[in-house]
């Protein structure tokens, strides 16, 4: 064997690796042990900062550590140290932060530190920043710390935005399976481009160019998720105006419910309701009793009988004083309605593209029926263009995505609920009846737009697929007399809100336990069946 | 002879071609006593990369020497420049200043004759140009038995094809395809399905969704499976780099090689050896050390006709050309390193490689490319490859600066190379007959057939196992170290072994 080089075996290289790391140990502890002692006796002196220095250059997520060197230097910014003297120190600090980001370049606390240097220092160095944060984005485009630390970054520097834009479309085009690039993007778009004229939140060009590029991503690998996060995002930025629902004006209360949540400053200023051309003053009490809400209850002294004229003025976003008058129904309660129409409104151009787009997954899904992430965004697209007209296509699509996607049963589930309550809400309202009863053959999950229904006195959700945890929401059957909840899946009572109600029928929630049935009944004002 | 050289070898490695430095490598990493030899006075016989003083006397060579035309034949050398720079010539537009003193930026430098001689050192061109795989045999090799360290890389920055009469960027990437305008909406999510599920398939999957693909070709394959022709172009031209009769299951293996190799190092499945392909076999070379032996080994231009059993299989000869040209086929924002793969022109042509290297890759000086064609010999060389060249370089000569769309051709070579790359026996069993260059883009024959003759000639032991790297060699005559500086200690005596 001559002529063989003489290698370590890997037993040597383990001891030797062993040996070193227990050296490391020695260091470590005395070097600790060392600085918890200078901390006890005051000695927050330059000496400390260096042996901090030294620990964490090598454990760079020691907190307690950078903690150490903030006070130090928050002293020794108070003593007489020159200017010149601490430009140095913080130059040092961000040296030894940079060094630990390369150990650990998702160090919270590194990051935290040069965050801290640069607002406390005098005449911080912006644009190096910026550099350092496209180096860090070089070698790891998805850490969303430098992510993190450049809209910091930017947020005091102020580069073109142009300019941060294109960036996220460089990073996106290297490897678009990035949400911390999808997300940055976002903010960028509503900021650069809103549509000024039309009051939409991005301009038509781009939001049909962003709507494209997504798509490409999204066909190149459907199953990264992150691309149609970012498209879900793009579909929702539509302009959607608060509109009021419907209000209900009786002898025991008054209400009214609005499309999306408000707060009370918006409901006193823009809501007026008049009886005989007279305004009732009063005072207003969100339903469940948070700052936004859907329901509103209006507390006020004028009585409310017989043929009155009653009317309510809403000042409306466009500017216009939107008039509703309202309809007498059964013992005294008057009901007016405002227009209800859930269809998203994309401007022309986006439409185009959108049926584009539509086309391309049709014909996909003719390739690949199971697909999918095709068939939801098929689906969605239908709901996007013309939910009406599409309706039953949608419903049928979210029927196959529940077998194929069984994981996500429950989703597909809320969303049928959702949609099909959707379009038997615009039925609804087109009579003055006041029940409600579901008209389609799926089985409700969830409770969504039930602020619509507020006016109604008898609800009927029998024979659904309600849970408990729907119960809290009934709240808003504010005017409701007769509840039926028979034949779902209840197993509690607990969440059950306070109804002026006569009647509720339980029947059939075989999970529900007879002791707190009983006890519930018992604290109850109306009859209960069960 | 000098009485203190040894006479008595293991092995003797005659030639210092791919196959036969990585045998010589592979049995001195063993212990074996290696002597290597090269009867001319540089490495990489038809391997090898020649600087441009060095080229010409390659080509005087092998014009003179009827003996050598026996490997390489119809070579034809072409300037398409002026032998003096334009500086005394009475040009129509005039003013043109000595080239190397240009000092107007925007004008294009105008290249003479006298200029390559000129800078002649600052030529690599190769005779052999090949790639690595990214995840290839080679580079694997290079890097378990530490090789890598001689040596240096560039990535290929982008895959071109020819389609629709112009130069194409293949999307063969998630990020090309994704980015790409070039390719439908549709035609993505199909395209990024065939290249997925060919680098998912597993053995059994393979075999179940092959099976009844055995006598057929991969382009039907691909038209099976609904790719539009715009995707099996790329797919199979491009990607497999195949032709239309490219069997089903070989277009599969080439294109799962291609896309197993994505994502390593750079954009592109591809490496390309700095200062030229004739740079690899002098790594292996530098690891043996350099008359009685127990093995021959040697590469068969060197081999006498009777050590070689029959004549080696009918073979398709190489054709091959360099071009010398003064920008890049298509235009980039950073200096490109390209891989075309030109697709045959007919139903039965074959498809010709097209590699083209910067002054990056030191194979050339600034403001210059250096461009490879490969193909299977029909004709000759020059019918084989000249339309193709007309196709991507403006052959006119004439004014340098004027803007146009294809680069300028200043130089051309073409010529035939004989393909002595199939496998050959030898009459003896201890004669090992070392290939030559194939036509293939890779260097992947070359590793595998050096790793046979290695085993024949070391049967049991190990194929290059991993060399030490300085710090991990012990060595036995200096143990003992001076006390570091200032620092007490009581390590023993294996502590760190003195850096060279």
């Amino acid at each position: 064997m001559h002529g063989r080089v003489k290698v370590r075996t890997t037993e040597e290289e383990r001891a030797r690796k062993e040996k070193e790391r227990q050296e490391k140990l020695k260091i470590y502890k005395h070097a600790m042990q060392q600085i918890f002692h200078k901390r006890k006796e005051g000695e927050l002196d330059k000496n400390l900062l260096e042996l901090t220095g030294k620990v964490l250059s090598s454990n760079p997520d020691i907190y307690t550590l950078w903690n150490i060197r903030r006070e130090i230097l928050i002293i020794l910014k108070k003593s007489d140290e020159s200017e010149e003297e601490l430009s140095q120190l913080y130059d040092a600090e961000l040296q030894l932060t940079e060094y630990c980001l390369k150990i650990n370049p998702k160090s919270y606390c590194a990051w935290h530190q040069r965050e801290w240097v640069l607002t406390t220092r005098a005449n911080p160095n912006w644009e190096k920043e910026l550099s350092l944060c496209n180096m860090y984005l070089k070698l790891d485009e998805r850490n969303f710390h430098t992510w993190d630390y450049r809209r910091f970054v930017v947020s005091q520097c102020k580069p073109p935005l142009k300019d941060e834009f294109d960036f996220t479309t460089d990073k996106l085009m290297d490897n678009f399976s990035n949400y911390s690039a999808w997300h940055y993007r976002s903010k960028m778009l509503v900021e650069l481009y809103p549509d000024v004229e039309g009051g939409r939140p991005i301009e038509d060009s781009h939001h049909k160019h962003e709507l494209k590029m997504v798509q490409s991503a999204a066909f190149t690998d459907p199953d990264d998720t992150s691309a149609w996060f970012y498209q879900r995002w793009l579909l929702g930025a539509v302009k959607t105006n608060i509109e009021v629902a419907v209000y209900t004006v009786s002898p025991l209360k008054t209400t009214v419910a609005f499309s999306k949540p408000v707060n009370e400053s918006y409901v006193a200023t823009k809501i007026r309701l008049f009886i005989n051309n007279e305004l009732v003053n009063g005072k207003w009490q969100s339903c469940s009793g948070n700052q936004y809400d859907v329901l509103w209850i209006f507390k006020h002294n004028t009585e409310v009988t017989d043929s009155l004229d009653v009317k309510m003025e809403y000042d409306n976003e466009n500017g216009d004083v939107q008039n509703i008058p309202s309809v007498k129904r059964n013992g005294n309660t008057y009901i007016g309605k405002g227009e209800i129409d859930f269809q998203r409104k994309y401007s022309k151009p986006v439409i185009e593209e959108l049926i584009n787009q539509l086309d391309s997954c049709r014909q996909l899904l003719a390739m690949e029926p199971d697909n999918k992430w095709t068939l939801l965004t098929t689906t969605v697209f239908l709901h996007c263009i013309d939910a009406k007209q599409y309706h039953k296509e949608r419903i049928d699509n979210l029927h196959t995505l529940k077998s194929i996607d069984n994981l996500r049963a429950g989703y597909y589930d809320d969303l049928i609920t959702k949609w099909s309550l959707e379009d038997q809400l615009i039925m609804d309202y087109k009579n003055d009846s006041l029940d409600f009863k579901i008209k389609f053959d799926d089985k409700i999950t969830s409770l969504p737009h039930l602020q619509y229904y507020s006016h109604c006195e008898n609800v009927d959700l029998s024979n659904q697929n309600l849970l408990s945890n729907v119960l809290a929401s009934l709240e808003l059957l504010q005017n409701c007399k007769k509840l039926s909840l028979a034949n779902n899946s209840l197993t509690t009572l607990q969440r059950f809100p306070n109804l002026n109600l006569e009647e509720l029928i339980l029947t059939g929630n075989k999970d529900l336990d007879q002791e707190e049935l009983e006890a519930f009944k018992k604290n109850c004002d109306y009859s209960i069946i069960f | 002879m000098d009485d203190d050289l040894p006479t008595d070898f293991q092995v003797i490695v005659v030639g210092t071609g791919m196959v036969e430095s990585i045998v010589a490598a592979a049995c001195s990493r063993i212990g074996k006593n290696v002597l290597h030899l090269d009867s001319s006075d540089h490495y990489g016989g038809l391997w090898a990369s020649y600087n441009f003083d060095g080229l010409q006397k390659f080509i005087k060579e092998v014009n003179s020497d009827p003996k050598r035309q026996l490997q390489v034949y119809n070579l034809a050398e072409k300037w398409y420049i002026e032998k003096e720079s334009a500086q005394d010539e009475k040009k129509e537009e005039g003013g043109e200043e000595k080239p190397e003193e240009a000092k107007a930026e925007p004008a294009k430098k105008v290249w003479s004759q006298a200029n390559f001689s000129a800078e002649y050192r600052k030529f690599n061109i190769d005779m052999t140009p090949k790639l690595l795989f990214s995840r290839g045999p080679l580079v694997e090799l290079l890097i378990s038995s530490n090789i890598a360290r001689y040596a240096e890389f560039r990535c290929v920055t982008r895959v071109l094809t020819w389609l629709n009469d112009r130069l194409m960027p293949v999307p063969c990437s998630r990020a090309d395809v994704f980015a790409t305008e070039a390719v439908g909406i549709v035609e993505k999510r199909q395209l990024m399905k065939m290249l997925t599920s060919i680098v998912g398939y597993n053995e059994e999957e393979m075999n179940n969704e092959f099976k009844d693909w055995n006598d057929k070709t991969f382009k039907e394959y691909l038209a099976h499976k609904g790719l539009t022709p715009n995707l099996i172009h790329y797919v199979l031209y491009a990607i497999a780099g195949g032709t239309n009769n490219m069997p089903c299951l070989e277009g599969v293996k080439e294109c799962k090689k291609f896309l197993m190799s994505l994502g390593r190092y750079g954009n592109t499945p591809f490496l390309w050896p700095m200062y030229g392909s004739g740079e690899l076999p002098q790594c292996f070379c530098s690891k043996s050390k350099t008359l009685n032996c127990d093995h021959l080994v040697i590469g068969i231009n060197e081999c006498p006709k009777d050590l070689i059993s029959p004549e080696p299989a009918e073979s398709s000869d190489i054709s091959k050309a360099v071009f010398i040209t003064n920008g890049s086929i298509m235009k980039s924002d950073k200096e490109p390193l390209t891989l075309l793969r030109f697709p045959p022109q007919s139903d039965d042509d074959h498809a010709v490689t097209v590699l083209e290297v910067g002054p990056a890759t030191g194979s050339c000086p600034k403001g210059l490319f250096v461009v490879y064609f490969i193909t299977n010999k029909v004709k000759d060389a020059e019918s084989d490859l000249m339309g193709i060249a007309e196709k991507i370089f403006d052959m006119s000569g004439g004014d340098q600066t004027a803007e146009s769309e294809k680069p300028k051709c200043l130089w051309s070579l073409f010529y035939n190379v004989k393909d002595t790359s199939a496998p050959v026996a030898s009459v003896a069993d201890c004669v090992h007959v070392c290939s030559g260059p194939d036509a293939g883009l890779d260097f992947d024959r070359a590793v595998e057939q050096a790793e046979q003759i290695f085993k024949k000639i070391c049967p049991g032991e190990e194929f290059l196992p991993r060399a030490p790297d300085p710090e991990e060699i012990v060595f036995e005559d200096d143990v003992t170290h001076g006390p570091e500086f200032q620092r007490e200690h009581d390590d023993e005596a294996d502590g760190d072994a003195p850096k060279e």
